[in-house]
């Protein structure tokens, strides 16, 4: 988080009534004022990733930082496995069996018992997956690494996937569908994705109630069975382990998992959405006082992660509305107009597929035309002129300071470089980062809005009550049909359970 | 508690301290220990410094414990060392003012109209003994005098605001790229800390020596209000807020643990200034403050800093006094029967022992037996029974004095009558049976492990400093783990029949108000452990009365900046706390643009 922003208005103002007053002998050395203290430079240098990195027999990449300071040792296993890979006829599948995998116990040990044995050793294991990875975790003191490793793998090889447990799962997982419509935001959130990438994609997916109670314990052993496999393997291993013997360790174990002898290809990278979004405004109708509202367009996917215009872009973003209370957006929409709360935008490139650039807030009723007139505003203003010389600066030096902090601690810098491997990002993206951070200048700034922010595919989403949102505020500064092209597409809401559009 | 985000982050750290010291380093080989490599030095002035290097950092986190707390308070002014920690983020001469000539003037005035408002405070009062009017603080009770004052107060308060620079002090840090800037009170320590980049040590040596050297109690009186709505938000508007108090109250019968650390509501509203200026005097003087540091420094340029910053404050004029009183020993048992909005439930507390005592290390060793997902009251009361949705037990060691206290809240039809019996239950088997050595073994392993994990974060391990030696002794935490491992079962059955005599209890029990409804709480709760699950729900219950939004989002931005470099439990913990404070933003942005 980058949140702590910087606001150099009050610098010069606070030292006019106090040169005088310090007078004190033992204060002859003291700076009048902290804004006078002069500072080093911070030193740092990005850890070296092919030292860390480590190659097991079968190929899988261990990334391994010893660090001895406390007996703990973290470990993480990612699995190329996740929602991409469910049957479309059976979803869910994916997600219940990185659930399952940590609380259904193992094939010879009960579920309860398998809880006793972690908390005797005082371990910490835990399991889950996503859209295109899944995960298990151990960490552990060294001094209880091996039982703590045995319990682990006995988890991963064979877990039990216990039906009881599975089915405390599935009715707590029901009892949130049934709130599907409660929160605004996730009616936003839902719609947006379909918005962007469609609803087929499995990054779309939405799971029904007759869809999850479809899934049983069958289904979940042969989805592990197919994916949660040694060859498709990052690991990253920190703290106090020797490199040598951990990786002998992680071979042998390795080694002996039972895989399969049908072993089915698994598609990488994940395949992307094939669909194009309709620019143009959208509407999901919801009795709230106050209006949710995103408004962004597609990006590109990295494909070049030392491209100067996706630093460009980062910075821009700042500006714009990523950098807290002094970006822009946050500035007019909230402290000038006082029309929301929270206001802000993000720009992010893709790893798979595109990635998403938005403006979001939220604003009373009334005003969200006005402060969606305000965005596109900002928008435009950003492609046409330069970016002031503080702004800038200001910008960069919050991304270049809080730099550090991602690597210092030996787990936070295994699993960096063990997540660059496993998305494709070169470990030299931070090496330079603070470099092409460095280098970006005003005119970078404006050519980044120019290329990469599109006013004309702009995909606008409000959720809330239309007869109050549509007419714009009394004063009549702004109201929905002035934006974008004006025709407004009213969505259904849909089914909790199904789905299905409501009536 | 410092005025931006009440509390949050201090009862985060207060989280890490029920599961940090608690334990033992490596029970199963025993040959590792959680030694931290602590330096020391000190002033002439008798300013303490406990320091830990740790050149692999870009950080340094730093901050300041005064020895000093509600229990050096006395009936009249508590809230006064709370109320402090408030005030400390106001502003120096130097920092939070445009004109300090002007500024204070003006805090003169001010003064000189309150005290004239708290003689009138004092008529109200003997009104109210007459039965004239039933609340001296009644606004509808004040006399034209008083209405006189208030007007002219508030001409001097608006004033005031217009020479200010607002939250300047968070400002030049924010500036400088520091973060987590926060501080809390509690019993026996007020506690002050930040995490500055590196090479910016010298502003923090700066900016805290500044607000000590020369501090100026701006807005003291608006603050003072501030408070008041604090302790109206956390203890008078929460469900079991009025009846925790209370039943504190009843347990400490002569200590002066026995008033809350908000203080009093009448005392509030009549503190003065001077009273805080005395205050200052004596227990913010360089001899009852000791400094920490912990991150990447130079020890010898940082022994210079101190010696130039905050060898400028002079030590004090008396030595702070001792606190003197002592618990009376409890000779029969006392409940409380309340009904609240809330679930139904069950506290029961025991007198035992202060901080560091020999038997603090059984005791605790005792509550981590009945602790957790597979720990006793869990399984017994939750699993078992189905009788709780919740339970769980903690040894609370104070500087002076201290308590075993157990919680359980009902499941559905359950009556707190049957969890507190459930409780006899499982005290009886603790006092008759030993514990068998494999669950006295998985205990230690936990504490021992989750003291090592506590370490990991440089900011824990500042907060840790601060907090023991807040409690008079730092060496706790690389002392702890020797005494934990050996503590027997022998122990444990010992102080189980030691403490637990019904005549040395204290009961609540909390019968569900007719008519009132279940509390939801958000996402993330299930993930919190079981014992943690009631101080954590009074946290909620505390964030869904806030009232500002800056407030909120200043909370909401620290936990997500912090949270990355949390571990179990603090994690989870912090984590659904994030939930209700997001929770709470958008109900609030919604209220208010309804109006």
């Amino acid at each position: 988080m980058r949140a702590n922003k910087f606001s150099k208005a009050v610098a010069s103002i606070a030292s006019l009534g106090v040169l005088a007053l310090v007078s004190t002998a033992g204060a002859a050395e003291v700076a009048k004022h902290p804004r006078d203290l002069k500072f080093g430079p911070l030193d740092f240098e990005v850890p070296d990733a092919t030292a860390a990195r480590h190659e097991l027999s079968n190929g899988v990449p261990v990334y391994v930082v010893e660090d001895h300071a406390l007996p703990l040792v973290d470990i993480n296993l990612t699995f190329r496995a996740g929602a991409f890979l469910d049957d479309e006829s059976n979803p869910g599948v994916a997600s219940l069996t990185g659930t399952l995998l940590r609380q259904g116990g193992t094939q010879s040990i009960s579920a309860e018992d398998f809880d006793e044995r972690v908390d005797f050793l005082a371990a910490n294991i835990s399991s889950g997956s996503g859209d295109t990875s899944s995960s298990a975790s151990l960490d552990c003191l060294s001094t209880v690494l091996d039982p703590s490793l045995d319990l682990f793998f006995d988890m991963l090889m064979s877990p039990g996937f216990d039906a009881d447990r599975l089915q405390v799962v599935k009715s707590s997982a029901l009892e949130q569908m049934k709130q599907r419509n409660d929160d605004p935001r996730s009616i936003a959130g839902r719609e947006w994705q379909w918005l962007l990438f469609g609803e087929d994609h499995f990054s779309s997916r939405s799971l029904t109630a007759a869809e999850l109670e479809a899934i049983d314990s069958d289904d979940l052993a042969a989805f592990h069975r197919r994916y949660w496999r040694p060859d498709q393997l990052v690991i990253a291993v920190s703290g106090d382990v020797d490199t040598k013997a951990i990786l002998a360790n992680l071979e042998s174990r390795l080694a002996a998992w039972p895989t399969t002898t049908d072993l089915v290809p698994v598609p990488w990278p994940p395949a992307a959405p094939s669909f194009t979004p309709t620019p143009g405004i959208y509407h999901v109708e919801k009795e709230i006082p106050q209006g949710r509202v995103s408004l962004g367009h597609l990006t590109e996917s990295w494909s070049d992660w030392s491209d100067p215009e996706a630093y460009a872009a980062m910075v821009m973003n700042d500006i714009l509305g990523g950098g807290g209370f002094t970006s822009r957006l946050v500035k007019r929409i909230r402290s000038d107009e006082g029309l929301a709360y929270s206001a802000g935008s993000s720009y992010s490139r893709g790893v798979f597929w595109p990635g998403v650039f938005s403006a979001s807030y939220q604003s009373k009723n009334s005003t969200v035309a006005l402060a969606a007139a305000i965005a596109l505003e900002e928008i435009s203003r950003i492609q046409s002129e330069p970016v002031s010389e503080v702004e800038l600066r200001t910008a960069k030096a919050s991304f270049v300071d809080t730099f550090p902090r991602r690597f210092e601690s030996a787990s936070s810098i295994a699993g960096t470089f063990a997540g660059d491997e496993y998305i494709g990002r070169p470990h030299d993206y931070w090496t330079h980062f603070r470099d092409r951070i460095g280098a970006v200048d005003q005119a970078a700034v404006q050519k980044a809005a120019q290329d990469l922010l599109h006013p004309e595919k702009l995909v606008l989403l409000a959720v809330g009550p239309w007869d109050e949102i549509g007419p714009g505020d009394a004063d009549g500064r702004a109201n929905m049909g002035q934006l974008l092209d004006g025709e407004v597409h009213h969505l259904p809401l849909r089914d909790p359970l199904t789905l299905e559009p409501m009536p | 508690m410092k005025r931006r985000f009440p509390s949050i982050l201090g009862t985060a750290a207060l989280v890490g301290m029920l599961w940090v010291p608690n334990g033992l380093g490596a029970a199963e080989s025993g040959s590792q220990q959680a030694k931290v490599p602590v330096e020391t030095f000190e002033l002439d002035n008798g300013m303490k410094f406990l320091v830990v290097q740790r050149p692999e950092l870009t950080t340094v986190s730093a901050g300041w414990v005064a020895h000093v707390g509600s229990a050096n308070e006395r009936p009249g002014i508590t809230g006064l060392a709370h109320l402090f920690e408030h005030m400390l983020f106001k502003g120096t001469r130097t920092i939070g003012t445009t004109n300090i000539e002007r500024d204070l003037e003006v805090i003169a005035e001010q003064e000189a109209l309150q005290e004239e408002l708290r003689q009138h405070y004092r008529d109200q009062r003997a009104r109210v003994r007459r039965g004239e009017i039933d609340d001296p603080f009644d606004p509808a009770a004040r006399t034209p005098e008083m209405i006189d004052l208030e007007t002219k107060f508030a001409a001097l308060i608006e004033e005031q605001r217009s020479l200010m620079v607002k939250d300047e002090f968070d400002q030049i840090y924010s500036e400088a790229g520091a973060s987590g800037m926060n501080a809390f009170t509690t019993e026996d320590l007020t506690g002050y800390f930040i995490t500055v980049p590196a090479n910016k040590l010298e502003l923090w040596f700066w900016m805290e020596s500044d607000r000590l050297y020369e501090p100026v109690f701006r807005e003291f009186y608006s603050e003072r209000d501030v408070v008041h709505e604090e302790r109206r938000m956390r203890t008078e508007s929460t469900p079991t807020g009025k009846f925790d108090e209370m039943l504190g109250a009843m347990f400490w019968e002569s200590h002066p643990y026995s008033w809350p650390v908000v203080g009093w509501p009448s005392d509030l509203r009549v503190i003065s200034q001077q009273q805080a200026q005395d205050f200052f005097a004596t227990y913010y003087a360089p001899n009852n403050i000791t400094g920490v540091l912990v991150g990447n420094f130079d020890l010898a340029e940082a022994k210079t800093l101190a010696q130039r910053y905050f060898g400028r404050l002079e030590r004090g004029a008396i030595e702070p006094p001792d606190v003197v009183t002592l618990e009376m020993e409890q000779v029969a048992e006392k409940r409380m029967l309340a009904e609240c909005d809330c679930q139904p439930q069950a506290g029961i507390q025991y007198h035992t022992v202060p901080f560091h005592h020999k038997d603090s290390y059984p005791l605790d060793v005792m509550a981590g037996i009945l602790n957790g997902r597979t720990g006793r009251l869990y399984k017994s009361l939750v699993l078992d029974q189905k009788i709780a949705t919740s339970a769980g037990a903690s040894q609370d060691s104070r500087k002076f004095a201290g308590s075993f206290g157990v919680n359980v809240e009902a499941k559905g039809e359950a009556s707190p009558e049957q969890l507190e019996a459930a409780w006899y239950a499982e005290l009886s088997r603790l006092q008759n049976e030993l514990v068998p050595v494999e669950e006295l073994q998985k205990v230690k392993n936990q504490i021992a492990a989750d003291a090592f994990r506590g370490l990991e974060s440089p900011f824990f391990l500042l907060i840790q400093l601060v907090y023991y030696d807040g409690l008079g002794h730092w060496e706790y935490l690389n002392e702890w783990s020797e005494l934990t491992r050996q503590v027997t079962a022998e122990d444990i059955q010992r102080v189980a029949k030691a403490y637990f005599a019904p005549e040395n209890r204290v009961v609540g029990l909390y019968q569900r108000k007719a008519g009132s409804v279940e509390e939801e709480m958000p996402e993330g709760f299930d993930e919190v452990p079981p014992e943690m699950q009631e101080m954590v729900k009074g946290q909620i219950r505390q964030i869904r009365q806030m009232e500002s939004v800056e407030d909120l989002t200043g909370m909401v931005t620290m936990v997500e900046e912090q949270l990355g470099a949390m571990t179990s439990p603090q994690k989870e913990v912090m984590g659904v706390m994030l939930n209700a404070a997001k929770e709470r933003l958008v109900e609030l942005t919604e209220a208010g643009e309804e109006q």
